[in-house]
């Protein structure tokens, strides 16, 4: 990561643009925390049908994933990229669920 | 490992922000929860004695049942045989009549008195046990669950950005300042190697407590848009085998059979009670108890039915006896909970949640500390009104707290000789306490408020055991359980020395540490350039 800084080419970033990212953070990062979790119910072990206890952690899996997409989410240079990025994120995401609720539901 | 600069400095603007939002929740929530890690031993320290009749044997506990549903034949629908009577369930046999609410319901228990009749009374399980828990999982808010509840699960998620935007920023000199703790006359490189070590030493401990709090506080509306977006048939909870109904000439066991056969069942559980549900004439028994090899979902104990003819338990929801998934969720509960390991797992979690508590209080010093207005040439200038109101904030949200805690439960021995509705007072004196507290700190200041609340924080502790010694006497109403409430009596004391002796550090700091500082005496006579005199404002 330095390497790159030393050499000037990267654009630094700033202390900008809080709410915009802290916005997507919330919204984008709990749509994709909800899709990724909808993904692993149905493609991790025992499918969707897992059973009462694999339905909690698919639910328990939100929690790490929202939280995590809000820490990382001031990486983004300015809060459009944060919206772009993420709203493909979910897009793509919430796109590969609802194939997988037509293909095998 | 190498972060670049301008990442770092991007999230220590998130790591403060993120603090100075949700460091005194958090301070409230560690604290209250650090002590409700014996939520169990004080709601038996705090519960009056009761006036039944010591509990006939366990082997008795059936002709108890019978008497208790011949005359109260509501029992029947939730009643329970105790396994081990306590001070806080102090009868063979208990049951429940229900209120408005699920949760609000009124406990009964019952004896045989000398004459072999039967006793009835209703239980005064204390209160103040669970309003410890309640300010912990309300970090402390005075309002309904469903409003403090999502602020709460705001506030974890604050607290799990405070967390990975921290460790962003101390990576980089992780391995160069880890074992470095630079106490001196440099204070905030003191605070800075305190915050630093302490968040490190913890921060798994830490990531599990935001994350579960994150769940603790949201599950419900997860499940909604779960069921919603994720699964095409509602919520998959899988099925299990309705319990087999009974043949025609088969009966329920005794309580004392059941014992011995759960027992040879389920060796290393301890079991606590067992549950009778009667609906529509089918009986259903669950057994409660704890292994604390595999800890528990629960704050205190585990629950898992149980065939009242046969003896036989369906251990599916049993820790130890679960399958993968839910013994991985079994897991999240119990990481949080401490209730694996036992006591010392429990002094532990005390441990770590009041060092918890000081990562956030240390959290604030450091702000204050970045902020302070340096004397030069002589001068000693006044600080920032910011750096003033958080440090006045600091003290009497933190120290309100503190104090709050230990006065209502220096009352508990003498309020139900009084009053009637003794929730109520217990949580009126925690925040007339505490408000009283933050409202002094704005008064006096940070410094001479911090020295002062200390002390008073040493005081209300002390009278915290003087109620159990009144009890000795039994004077106005009090009373001491003999033996089991030592415990809860002795670490009251043990805390006073310690209020005390930070008081003794804050006076010192007052008096001979940096007079440029919120926490030095000297401040009054500080220049005030925030204020310049009347007539300067222009000519600057």
């Amino acid at each position: 990561m330095s390497g790159k800084a030393a050499t000037g080419n990267v654009r630094r970033l700033e202390s900008r643009h809080w709410f915009g990212k802290s916005c997507a953070g919330v919204l984008l990062g709990f749509g994709l925390a909800v899709a990724l979790s909808g993904l692993f119910a149905w493609l991790g072990p025992g499918g969707i049908e897992g059973g009462g206890g694999k339905t909690q952690f698919n639910m328990w899996l939100i929690a790490p994933i929202w939280a995590g997409v809000l820490s990382f989410v001031f990486l983004f240079r300015d809060s459009l990229r944060a919206w772009l990025w993420l709203g493909a994120a979910n897009l793509a995401a919430f796109g590969l669920l609802g194939a997988l609720r037509l293909g095998m539901g | 490992m190498k972060i670049r600069n301008d990442v770092i400095k991007v999230y220590k603007d998130v790591h403060i922000w993120v603090g100075i939002v949700s460091g005194l929740m958090l301070f409230i929530a560690f604290y209250a929860g650090a002590i409700t890690m014996f939520e169990k031993p004080l709601e038996r320290w705090a519960t009056p004695p009761s006036a039944l009749a010591p509990p006939p044997p366990i082997e008795r506990a059936d002709e108890l049942r019978e008497a208790v549903l011949a005359r109260h034949p509501q029992a029947a629908k939730f009643h329970a045989v105790v396994v081990q009577p306590t001070a806080e369930m102090p009868a063979r046999v208990v049951w429940r009549e229900p209120g408005k609410t699920r949760r609000d319901f009124t406990e009964y228990g019952a004896s045989f008195a000398a004459d072999g009749s039967l006793q009835v009374e209703k239980l005064a399980r204390a209160q103040v046990a669970q309003l410890v828990d309640t300010l912990h999982q309300l970090v402390g808010l005075p309002f309904a669950d469903a409003v403090a509840r999502p602020i709460m699960g705001a506030v974890a998620l604050l607290y799990a950005v405070a967390l990975v935007s921290g460790l962003i920023i101390v990576l980089p000199t992780l391995v160069k300042d880890f074992f470095a703790l630079r106490l001196g006359k440099n204070i905030k490189r003191m605070w800075m190697d305190v915050h630093n070590a302490l968040g490190i030493v913890s921060l798994p401990f830490h990531l599990v407590m935001a994350l579960t709090s994150v769940v603790f506080a949201f599950h419900t509306p997860f499940y909604a848009v779960q069921e919603k977006v994720v699964y095409p048939h509602g919520l998959p909870w899988g099925q299990h085998a309705p319990a087999p109904l009974p043949g025609p000439h088969e009966y329920p066991l005794p309580a004392d059979e059941l014992l011995r056969r759960v027992e040879a069942q389920l060796p290393g559980f301890e079991v606590y009670s067992f549950i009778f549900r009667e609906d529509h004439g089918q009986l259903e028994a669950s057994v409660t108890g704890l292994d604390i090899r595999y800890g528990t979902r629960g704050r205190t104990y585990a629950s898992t039915h149980l065939n009242p003819y046969t003896g036989e338990v369906d251990p599916h929801d049993l820790p130890g006896h679960m399958e993968p998934w839910d013994a991985t969720v079994n897991t999240f509960f119990m990481l949080h909970f401490g209730s694996y390991g036992g006591n010392a797992m429990r002094w532990l979690y005390v441990a770590m949640g009041l060092a918890g508590a000081m990562l956030f209080y240390t959290g604030n010093l450091l702000w204050i500390e970045s902020r302070r207005r340096k004397q030069r040439d002589g001068v000693v200038p006044g600080q920032k009104r910011s750096a003033r109101v958080l440090g006045c904030l600091t003290v009497g949200v933190s120290l309100g707290c503190v104090i709050g805690i230990s006065a209502t439960l220096a009352a508990t021995k003498w309020l139900p000789g009084q009053v009637d509705d003794l929730a109520a007072w217990h949580e009126g004196i925690y925040y007339a306490v505490f408000l009283a507290a933050v409202a002094w700190a704005f008064v006096r200041g940070a410094a001479r408020s911090a020295d002062e609340l200390l002390r008073l924080a040493a005081l209300a502790t002390l009278l915290i055991p003087l109620g159990s010694l009144a009890g000795i006497w039994g004077v106005g109403g009090t009373w001491n359980h003999p033996g089991t409430g030592f415990a809860v009596d002795a670490t009251a004391l043990a805390a006073v020395p310690v209020f005390l002796l930070l008081a003794h550090h804050t006076r010192k700091r007052m008096r001979e540490g940096h007079a440029d500082s919120v926490w030095s005496a000297k401040q009054e006579a500080a220049v005030e350039p925030d204020a310049p005199p009347r007539g300067m404002a222009a000519s600057k």
